[in-house]
């Protein structure tokens, strides 16, 4: 009798945990899924403020046209890009390129002095660290979910509800990797 | 400093947080236990001092953030202004870093020439994070970040609820002391002239209450040491997770370094918010000093161990490069 208790209490607590752990994983797939569009939120608004910037720096800047059309060429093509792999490397050059920009900035000193360039280079600025930190924020979600679903016990309830690992946002382009820091904190 | 080092850091914090609140408890459940068990009351005093207490618990809650920020003549910031526009885009960005919602609101404290900062409020709905006009002006985006980072961390680890808790289960052993030492003078004052055996009842119940307040009297002041101890831990612990927020912890570093450098106290800053901030506004000397007593005493660790921490060197270089 006190056997059957046993074994009964024993099936209840695993049950219990099973419950848990279940709900642990759904809790972190939809923060990963919140976390995506969040990055999704920021590009859409660095896709906006692009022209604006272009069009207030024009002016001041006729021999850097080629950086210019960089920025303008790099954010066509994100804008356009289709599948994830893609959009993730559009969104790398279109980053390189924007870097440029604001280090070539630097050296124009009346550019720097103009209140409407250095509240759009402000937003710039904050655009950028927003995607970036979304971007650590949709990473570091993946990683405790990924971790959680490979390890024993957890991964016996993970495979059991066909929990699929998630993909990381890896930072496409070598140089964006290594990104100068300075040309970001400086101004 | 790399990608784990400050997750264990983190860890570690909040082990010994726990730890130093459950021996904060254990040493309030055997304050009231001593005292039933001595003079066999029974569940009374336990029932009293826990009544006392959650009146304490209350009050905390309840008075909330806006007193704090009224006290420092804190005011909201105004985002038409460029250097407001920053600070809120870089609270923004520490939002999205750290997943906390709703973000605080920004204050800073007009014509204050300190660099200093502090966060209040015990739920993130009714948070805020307060500035001085000195930080807005001294630091750059990158110190600016730090900062506000470790202010953000401190409510994203509910640091204000463990304080606000532990100062009113403190502010309850006070008043328990107060009782005790002003109800030992009432009887030894109204219990003369009575009858020889009234009297000795009277001497039963003055030496009964002096023995409580002095038993409070110790308890508060052991249990400001823990309170101390776990202010201390807190503001590690916020250095932490804001170099985990913003993978950058020379932002917060070299921030630090500028408010070491800099002389001046926060002007409306007093003991009683002064564990609020990002570094002692009152600038007393226990705060950065070593032993024993500083050890006990002090609401934040010495800056330059903080800022060796979060550079990875060791404390007497940091000291040695402060000092130049």
């Amino acid at each position: 009798m006190i056997a059957l208790w046993i074994v009964l209490g024993l099936i209840a607590l695993i049950l219990i945990w099973g419950i848990a752990t279940y709900n642990g994983f759904m809790v972190l797939k939809r923060r990963i899924e919140n976390a995506w569009a969040q990055i999704d939120v920021q590009l859409k608004r660095r896709y906006d403020l692009i022209p604006n910037l272009v069009n207030s720096v024009k002016g001041y800047m006729k021999y850097e046209q080629e950086t210019l059309n960089k920025v303008v060429d790099a954010r066509a093509k994100a804008v356009s890009a289709q599948t994830i792999p893609d959009k993730i490397q559009a969104e790398g050059a279109l980053t390189q390129a924007l870097r440029g920009l604001l280090a070539v900035v630097e050296n124009y000193p009346d550019l720097k002095a103009s209140e409407e360039v250095s509240t759009l280079m402000e937003e710039l600025r904050n655009t950028e660290n927003l995607i970036s930190f979304a971007r650590q924020f949709y990473n570091d979600n993946v990683m405790t979910y990924n971790t959680k679903l490979s390890i024993f016990p957890a991964n016996v309830v993970g495979n059991m509800f066909a929990f699929k690992p998630a993909t990381f946002w890896e930072i496409a382009a070598a140089e964006e990797r290594e990104a100068p820091k300075v040309d970001l904190t400086k101004l | 400093m790399s990608v784990f080092s400050f997750w264990e850091e983190q860890r570690k914090n909040i082990t010994r947080s726990y730890l130093l609140i459950f021996f904060f408890v254990i040493l309030m459940g055997g304050f009231g236990f001593l005292i039933d068990y001595f003079f066999e009351t029974g569940p009374w005093f336990t029932v009293v001092f826990l009544g006392v207490a959650l009146i304490q618990v209350l009050v905390g809650v309840l008075s909330g953030p806006s007193l704090v920020l009224s006290s420092v003549g804190a005011r909201p910031i105004n985002p038409l202004n460029p250097e407001h526009k920053q600070l809120e885009n870089i609270i923004n960005e520490m939002g999205i870093a750290s997943g906390l919602k709703p973000l605080p609101k920004i204050y800073y404290i007009p014509g204050e020439k300190s660099i200093n900062a502090f966060a209040t409020g015990l739920k993130s709905e009714n948070a805020y994070i307060c500035v001085t006009e000195g930080l807005l002006e001294a630091l750059n985006r990158e110190e600016t970040q730090g900062v506000i980072a470790h202010e953000l961390s401190h409510i994203y680890n509910k640091d204000m609820l463990y304080m606000t808790l532990l100062s009113a289960i403190l502010g309850a052993v006070v008043i328990i002391q107060v009782m005790a030492f002003r109800g030992a003078w009432l009887v030894a004052r109204t219990g003369g002239g009575r009858s020889r055996r009234d009297s000795s009842g009277c001497a039963y119940a003055i030496v009964f209450l002096i023995v409580v307040g002095l038993l409070a009297t110790i308890f508060a002041f052991l249990g400001r040491i823990l309170l101390f101890a776990v202010s201390r831990q807190r503001e590690y612990l916020a250095d932490a997770k804001a170099a985990e927020f913003t993978r950058n912890p020379q932002g917060l570093a070299s921030a630090l370094r500028k408010i070491a450098l800099t002389a001046g106290k926060v002007q409306n800053a007093s003991i009683a918010t002064a564990h609020l901030f990002i570094s002692d506004p009152l600038k007393r000397k226990v705060n950065e000093k070593e032993g024993f007593f500083a050890n006990l005493f002090s609401t934040h660790p010495p800056i330059y161990k903080r800022i060796a921490r979060l550079e990875g060197k060791s404390p007497e270089q940091v000291l040695m490069e402060l000092e130049q």
